[in-house]
């Protein structure tokens, strides 16, 4: 158990290129953080820079209070789990998880009853002697995380481990790799670009985007309430409609509710599950333009005169058809001027 | 059931291009067969069998009996071999921080290391030979150079067995460089930075992560090193000693000066066997690495 601070540490490459700029994290112990963005948005950088792989050009990283940015990474408290697994294929699986142990020059019975705890632990009990091309994906992966953990760091990193995994595989490894986190209480930074991931997994989200924070919060606080536009669209689905707010009224082509503000442009947020739409008798604020089932549920594809389209979550989706005119009523909304929230409904989703 | 005529025409193209595939791979073929391997059975029995005072052709084994009990030709033989292993030993030792460097620097300098290590490949030998003779030979540059300084002479490598190891090496680097290139961009800088990750510094990473992932490579720049070096001949006639001498210079002086055909094919049977003994080895290992994979 660890607590890693980070504070005001960025990277440059070049003078043009500012890959994390002025980032400050604090991550407690046993917490499992998600670092979400998009690619390039600075979060694999930043977990090599705490795994010692690149340099910060400005900024401290301590763990447990010790700075460890001078550190090379044989000398970090730290284990990291890489997107290609990143096994040493001329070794079988016990050879890759005593490597690191070997080093610790700790006696060889030692090696050994935890090279067999950790297999245990990944589930992988019996396979110390399978060479590494003989195992799954998977089973690689496991054995990548394994050999992490078999060293006990103090800080897990985790960068985009499932990536080359498929979904079916993901899903039952995220549940894996969040109960041997919890279990083993050990703090962890897993780096990821799929919400789905990050929500299912985070303690906390860290939105990053262009080297920066966009929003540190628990997943249900992320989704529910977005500080900016740019986690509104990225979290889930979100329909962002820019407008103008005139007379306390967000307009925006034949859509308009009232938004109790200040005059000027305006962002208005709100998701599919919380716009209800109604048969209209003439125009409509919109138009549907395409309708899709998922058994579940329906999702209803509309079209603005403008020609922008948004979306709506309906019950029934055989209840709606294809340029049938419809009337629009958001449940719960959000609000957003000059990068933050201006209003949000009460019961804003 | 019949074959329906486009299942017809798939079969009729598949045997046409089975065709044209042997008719390609025919051409080489039929070259290595006519070129390598027919004068290595001829050469085997020419030196086999020997016509004697009556002119008849009988089965002997002289040649070899006198190659392997004459002073003079184990002694080439020695120094032949002496030269292939101190060659190889040196390439290696010097391509290989070279070709660690080229594989995990980055920038301009790492650009120029590769362009001088390449260059050695579009000098020919002769060429290489003379240069040497005039910067380490006697009153060459270095001398020169040593004299302007008040330095006392070089004692010069040029026709000493370190002559032909020296100009052996430079002519090998390129191709050195390149194998263990190959090779080392095998091994992803994921796997290493996995291997800082759980506490390796260098020295372990290139003895445990780098090296074994490279072994065949390293396997085959030492089969081509050998192979060539062995074989060689401009560079040990120009700049290597004229007792002993390497094998190459040997079989041809006994070929043209002596006019010894069957003592020089015998040689070169010899030097074959040897090469072969090493080819079959490098062969072996390569199967076996895979195998282990």
């Amino acid at each position: 158990m660890a607590v890693l601070d980070i504070k005001g540490v960025s990277k440059f490459f070049g003078s043009a290129v500012r890959a994390v700029d002025d980032f400050d994290l604090t991550v407690g112990n046993g917490e499992l953080v998600c670092l979400l963005g998009p690619s390039g948005s600075g979060k694999s950088t930043l977990l090599r820079m705490i795994g010692g792989f690149e340099t910060p050009s400005a900024g401290s990283i301590t763990i447990d209070g010790d700075e460890v940015i001078h550190l090379p990474p044989e000398r970090r408290p730290t284990g990291m789990v890489f997107q290609s697994h990143a096994l040493w294929t001329h070794m079988n699986v016990f050879k890759n998880l005593a490597f690191g142990l070997k080093l610790r020059r700790l006696p060889a019975d030692e090696i050994r009853r935890k090279v067999e705890d950790v297999l245990k632990l990944v589930g992988l009990t019996g396979y110390g002697t399978r060479q590494t091309h003989q195992l799954s994906g998977g089973q690689q992966q496991r054995v990548a995380l394994a050999r992490s953990l078999v060293l006990e760091p103090k800080i897990l990193l985790l960068d985009e481990p499932f990536a080359s995994l498929d979904q079916h595989l993901r899903e039952r490894l995220r549940e894996e790799v969040r109960d041997i986190q919890q279990r083993m209480g050990i703090t962890t930074l897993f780096v990821t670009h799929g919400q789905d991931e990050a929500l299912s997994m985070a303690d906390r989200i860290v939105v990053m985007r262009d080297g920066r924070i966009e929003q540190v919060a628990a997943p249900d606080m992320l989704y529910r309430e977005p500080a900016t536009p740019f986690v509104a669209g990225f979290i889930g689905t979100m329909n962002l409609i820019e407008g103008e707010v005139k007379g306390g009224k967000f307009v925006r082509a034949s859509f308009s509710h009232p938004l109790p503000i200040a005059d000027g442009p305006a962002i208005f947020a709100v998701r599919p599950e919380a716009l209800a739409i109604a048969p209209a008798t003439g125009e409509g604020a919109a138009r549907i333009h395409r309708v899709t089932d998922y058994g579940t549920h329906g999702l209803v594809d509309l079209e603005l005169p403008d020609g922008t389209r948004h979306k709506a979550m309906v019950s029934e989706a055989r209840d709606w058809k294809a340029g049938q005119p419809v009337t629009l009523a958001p449940r719960a909304f959000a609000a957003y001027r000059d990068n933050a929230v201006a209003y949000r409904s009460s019961t804003a989703s | 059931m019949s074959l329906s005529p486009t299942s017809d025409i798939v079969g009729a193209s598949k045997k046409s291009g089975g065709l044209i595939g042997l008719l390609l791979v025919a051409v080489p073929v039929l070259l290595i067969g006519w070129m390598i391997i027919y004068p290595i059975i001829a050469a085997v029995i020419t030196t086999l069998w020997l016509r004697n005072d009556a002119g008849a052709y009988v089965f002997s084994t002289q040649t070899y009996r006198f190659f392997f009990t004459d002073g003079y030709s184990l002694a080439n033989l020695g120094l032949t071999l002496w030269t292939t292993v101190v060659c190889a030993i040196i390439l290696l030792v010097v391509c290989l921080p070279i070709a660690l460097y080229l594989r995990f620097a980055t920038g301009r300098l790492a650009v120029y290391v590769q362009g001088l290590a390449i260059f050695p490949l579009f000098v020919p030998s002769i060429i290489l030979s003379y240069a040497f003779i005039r910067v380490l030979g006697p009153n060459g540059m270095l001398d020169i150079l040593l004299n302007a300084a008040h330095l006392p002479k070089i004692r010069s490598p040029y026709l000493t067995p370190w002559g032909p190891v020296i100009g052996l090496v430079w002519d090998h680097i390129p191709l050195t460089v390149l194998i263990l290139m190959a090779g080392l961009g095998s091994v992803s800088d994921a796997s290493i930075e996995a291997a800082k990750d759980v506490g390796a510094g260098p020295v372990t990473r290139l003895w445990y992560i780098i090296l074994p992932r490279i072994s065949n490579s390293i396997l085959v720049a030492a089969s081509f090193a050998v192979l060539g070096i062995f074989s060689a001949f401009t560079l040990p006639y120009v700049l290597g000693p004229a007792a002993p001498e390497m094998m190459g210079p040997f079989m041809q002086r006994t070929f043209r000066d002596l006019y010894d055909p069957p003592n020089a094919i015998t040689q070169a049977v010899v030097s074959f066997g040897f090469c072969i003994v090493f080819g079959l080895f490098y062969v072996r290992s390569v199967v076996r690495n895979q195998r282990a994979r």
